[in-house]
């Protein structure tokens, strides 16, 4: 198990480091150089300069490149709010996309995992042909023209919810009303993808020779499903149900721009656009590290959930 | 052993399965009595039948199958007319069951103690601490080690043998009158293979249930059996007490299988018999002898009217024309006969 | 049996007991029926499939829609028309049905009726009242035909045009063109990648497999939404960059499962008797394993088509879409969404496109993936 981590953590270290260097190679060879925009003051032209050591050979370049990202500390925006430390924005922002993103997962999990078992459980019936129908339309149509089908419809045509998310602060009820349609959004390909693997996980756990013993001993059909068949259908949806989040994440990067949501994901856009490359390549450092944190949780909720690897040691 | 209490009675046991392709007959009237405390050995190749049987009798028939015709008794019970709750409620404590797979028949990520008692906290009204007492004096019973220690595992710390002395010992968690073992020892190791057998035996014996036990292997048979059903395309073509089915076998299906099992014996110069031909397409059961097709000594009674069961002795029957009063003497294939003469040897030896 | 001993009393024929085949060689039965090979089996099972067929007949006109399509009226997909922006689409045929018919319901002032929507107005709706600041302003809610009021009566724009004026019906199927390019072309790159790389890591094994494994593990934990940001952001946008950005990690999956099948066919006996009879790695691979792939890469190939179109789109939507003036699904989208509220049509129509090319795509995918492999049928 614990040989198992440190190559987990290996692994994730050279995958950081790639990313970094990346990064670090992008910025520096971006035709012209980031200091060359007229427009520029000249006080965070000397900032940038001064930050990235850009009269310094490269290899040093890199090393403080380097230092900066592992402590954090990636210097300040260019265009979007200037002279702002970049870390200060995302900070700002980072928690208006995990709100969003939390409730979209609030409600992907438990409905995916209901639909799946009522799927399964009925299997080539009615319930289980209407939930397939839904399911391949989830996962087909692309979240964004989800996003621009509610909102035209259901927030501008029927009035039944707000188009853009409110700017309360808190989470008032006016907020959680104008989050509904963004996290529905959101939701509906997480849903479909859980409701697919739960039903197929499920199916097969039900055909099992452990259902079938479990029966034979005694236990009622109900008693063998709950006690078996789901439980055991529950272990590999970890693999899914966790970077499933990432992938909430990734939608939100557009979702959050239809909405008007000042996420991450709306600030990753906007300073795309500014071409503000020490803030893009900053967001996309803190998306790659949710990334892999979640990949590195999965892997240890494995550890503790599957008592093959608890105890094995093996996968 | 004939006037022993009848526990079990499959009378005309018939039983069809939907499928894309058709109707596929899979037991096709089948009848058997199981004696208390006795071991009934059902024999026959795959797709003979043998298990459907079974798991009619445990009501775990697919969804797909449908009983057409007959009655299983059971302490004066029809089972083909239980629902699934009712079924629930014999399931471990009157009749129980063990599978042929021992690595995919337990749960894996449950705790061997948990699901040794989990029937018996289920069904029976006792205490955790009962239950647990109990689970570990059935461990010590089936022969695992340091049942402290294991009852706390899980399957995949198990090897295949022990998984399948835990899988005994889950199906007889809440004593049941009926064992039904489907052939518990063919996905295990020779050497394992006996000794499950011996476990198998010694617990029929010590607790006087009463076996079925399905397999294909007539070697397996002869070691535990008391009486032996051998079957074919879904039917019973042969019954007997062991020593009548292995000495006097009647049914050419039976001669073929018997000749074409390999024994110590067996060298070079003796030649196994190989059985021409595959079993009948189920889905449209042939007319007449199902074997005939397959059968050297078929005759043209065989292709058109199926054999009644033609006695032998009080406890020997067999489904074949040839034991027709006008039917042609015909001689055991002299393969057979010289085998049979050297098991009696042996045996006579072991005997002394 | 309880009727055995009436056995004596049935009356046969005595030349029924005559043997039949006591001399004969009993032989295993022919098998009946002509042997079908894999990819008519495969066929077969379909063309039972029909929602399949269904999926299989949209993604072929949609194909057919994005090489003529563009060609199919006099505009070109550049082709501004600054007077007549943001036109409603209009069908000549279709208008007299009431659809398609270049109107546009608005709500406007009552005052401006007679003087700016003169002969211009089809219907009036609703007539209702607005108070803003104190002063109250008469609203009217009308059916205009926006052509008219833009002197355009003779043009027809099919779809409608977006905000500079240029057709959206050319641009559709233009834009359509060049997503369906770049998925399956990124999707015919990656499936070639990945069965090289998976089959020599598979076939070899041992420690060339493992290193392989391992560059694949960490280039597999880099997001790949990160990566093709980065890159598309180096190279720029345009049509190539986005393939060679969707390659960087589109071949991982593709390479994981022929490896896989690699595992599971090398060891067989067939294989090995191929290997103890001299064959050479090359006819190895080529002849006996990879032909068993190929039924899983047709499916895999398939079902990422959806996913590269749908990369594109979300890139467009980031800002980083293909260059004006070309335009994409993705790009029309980003565009159409400026304006959802006041002109849908330049969203629902690149919304309806790239939806039913998934859909079709996912369908078609899960037909071929039932047809090769029957045993997962049902899995969804």
């Amino acid at each position: 198990m614990l040989r198992y981590i440190v190559q987990r953590l290996i692994a994730m270290a050279i995958t950081l480091f790639i990313i970094i260097s990346i990064s670090f190679f992008i910025i520096h060879s971006m035709p012209g150089s980031i200091v060359d925009d007229p427009m520029l003051p000249e006080d965070v032209k000397l900032a940038i300069e001064d930050k990235y050591h850009l009269n310094d050979p490269l290899p040093v370049q890199y090393g403080y490149f380097l230092k900066d990202f592992l402590s954090f500390n990636f210097g300040t925006s260019i265009k979007v709010q200037p002279r702002v430390s970049v870390f200060d924005i995302i900070k700002a922002k980072l928690p208006i996309t995990l709100q969003v993103n939390i409730f979209s997962l609030i409600l992907t999990v438990p409905v995916g995992i209901i639909l799946g078992i009522v799927a399964a459980l009925k299997k080539n019936r009615a319930a289980d042909h209407i939930i397939s129908i839904m399911v391949i339309l989830f996962i087909s149509v692309p979240s964004f023209v989800f996003a621009a089908l509610l909102q035209y419809f259901v927030a501008f045509k029927w009035g039944l919810a707000p188009i853009l998310l409110s700017t309360d602060a808190t989470l008032t009820w006016t907020k959680f009303k104008s989050m509904i349609l963004p996290v529905l959004a959101l939701s509906f390909g997480g849903i479909a993808t859980i409701t697919r693997y739960m039903r197929a996980e499920l199916c097969e756990a039900l055909n099992s020779e452990y259902m079938l013993l479990a029966k034979t001993k005694g236990l009622s059909q109900v008693q063998a499903t709950v006690r078996h068949a789901i439980r055991n259908s529950f272990i590999p949806l970890a693999n899914i149900i966790i970077p499933m989040f990432f992938s909430i994440l990734g939608g939100s990067m557009v979702i959050e721009n239809i909405f008007g949501i000042p996420g991450l994901g709306q600030l990753s856009v906007s300073s795309i656009n500014a071409l503000d490359h020490p803030l893009t390549i900053a967001t996309l450092f803190f998306y790659s590290l949710i990334s892999l944190l979640s990949i590195l949780v999965v892997d240890l909720s494995y550890g503790i959930i599957d008592p093959r690897i608890r105890i094995g040691g093996r996968k | 052993m004939k006037n022993r209490e009848k526990v079990l009675q499959v009378k005309n046991l018939y039983i069809t399965f939907n499928t894309f392709s058709g109707k596929v007959h899979g037991v096709r009237g089948v009848n058997f009595d199981l004696h208390k405390g006795e071991t009934l050995a059902i024999v026959g190749e795959s797709g003979s039948g043998k298990s459907v049987t079974n798991k009619a009798i445990m009501g775990i028939l697919s969804k797909n199958a449908n009983i057409e015709d007959g009655q299983i008794l059971y302490k004066d019970k029809d089972l083909t007319k239980f629902s699934d709750k009712q079924f629930t409620k014999i399931r471990g404590s009157e009749i129980s069951m063990i599978f042929q797979d021992p690595m995919s028949s337990l749960d894996p990520v449950m705790k061997i103690g948990k699901q040794i008692m989990e029937a018996m906290l289920v069904k029976e009204n006792i205490s955790k601490a009962e239950a647990k007492e109990k689970a570990l004096n059935l461990m010590a019973a089936v022969g695992i080690p340091e049942p402290e220690k294991r009852f706390n595992q899980y399957p995949f710390q198990f090897s295949g043998g022990m998984r399948q002395r835990i899988v005994i010992a889950i199906a007889l968690a809440c004593d049941p009158d009926i064992l039904i073992c489907d052939e518990p020892t063919t996905a295990l190791d020779v050497t394992i293979q006996a000794q499950i057998l011996d476990l198998i035996k010694e617990i029929q014996e010590e607790r006087q249930i009463s076996v079925i036990f399905i397999t294909h292997d007539l070697g397996v048979v002869a070691n535990v059996a008391d009486r032996v059903a051998v079957m074919y395309a879904g039917k019973i073509v042969e019954t007997g007490t062991v020593d009548e089915i292995f000495y006097n076998p009647q049914h050419p299906y039976t001669w073929s299988l018997l000749a074409s099992m390999p024994d110590l014996d067996t060298d070079a110069s003796d030649e196994l018999l190989v059985i021409p031909g595959t079993p009948p397409n189920m889905l449209y059961p042939p007319k007449g002898d199902a074997f005939a097709p397959r059968n050297r000594y078929a005759m043209k009674i065989d292709f058109k009217k199926e054999p009644p069961m033609f006695k032998v002795s009080d406890t020997h029957y067999a489904a074949t024309w040839l034991l027709h009063p006008d039917a042609p003497k015909v001689e055991k294939p002299e393969a057979l006969t010289r085998r049979i003469e050297k098991q009696k040897e042996r045996q006579v030896a072991d005997n002394e | 049996m309880s009727d055995i001993n009436d056995v004596k009393n049935i009356k046969i024929d005595k030349e029924d007991f005559e043997f039949v085949q006591l001399n004969e060689d009993i032989k295993d039965e022919k098998f009946q029926g002509e042997a079908i090979g894999f990819f008519k089996d495969a066929m077969l099972r379909f063309k039972k499939n029909k929602a399949s067929i269904v999926a299989g007949w949209i993604i072929l006109i949609i194909i057919i829609m994005a090489i003529i399509g563009p060609s199919m009226n006099g505009y070109t997909y550049r082709e501004q028309h600054i007077d007549w922006a943001l036109l409603p689409p209009r069908i000549p045929g279709l208008e007299k049905l009431g659809i398609f018919d270049g109107t546009k319901v608005m709500d406007v002032k009552k005052d401006n009726l007679d003087e700016k929507y003169a002969g211009c107005v089809v219907k009036i709706l609703d007539e209702y009242d607005i108070e803003y600041m104190g002063s109250k302003t008469s609203m009217v809610k009308a059916k205009i035909d926006i052509y008219k009021l833009k002197d355009a009566e003779d043009v027809y724009f099919w779809l409608g045009t977006d905000s500079i004026g240029r057709d959206l019906w050319t641009r559709l199927w233009r834009g359509s063109r060049i997503s369906l390019f770049i998925g399956i072309m990124s999707v015919l790159i990656n499936m070639f990648i990945g069965v090289v790389y998976g089959a020599v890591s598979g076939y070899y094994g041992g420690w060339v497999d493992m290193v392989m494994q391992r560059i694949i593990e960490i280039i597999g934990g880099i997001p790949s939404l990160v990566l093709i940001i980065l890159f598309v952001m180096y190279l720029g946008a345009g049509i190539v960059p986005f393939i060679l950005a969707m390659i960087l990690t589109g071949w991982i999956g593709m390479s994981r499962m022929i490896r896989a099948q690699f595992y599971k066919y090398k060891g067989q006996e067939y294989v090995l008797a191929s290997r103890t009879m001299g064959a050479k790695d090359r006819t190895l691979i080529f002849r006996h394993i990879l032909p068993n792939a190929i039924g899983p890469i047709i499916t895999q190939a398939t079902l990422a088509v959806p996913g590269a179109i749908f990369t594109e789109s979300f890139l467009s939507y980031l800002g980083l879409g293909i260059e004006a003036p070309e335009p994409s699904i993705g790009v029309l989208l980003a565009e159409g969404q400026k304006v959802l509220l006041d002109h849908p049509h330049l969203t629902l129509f690149p919304a309806i496109i790239i939806s039913l090319l998934m859909l079709s795509f996912n369908l078609f995918g899960n037909g071929l993936r039932d047809a090769f492999d029957p045993t997962l049928r049902g899995q969804e």
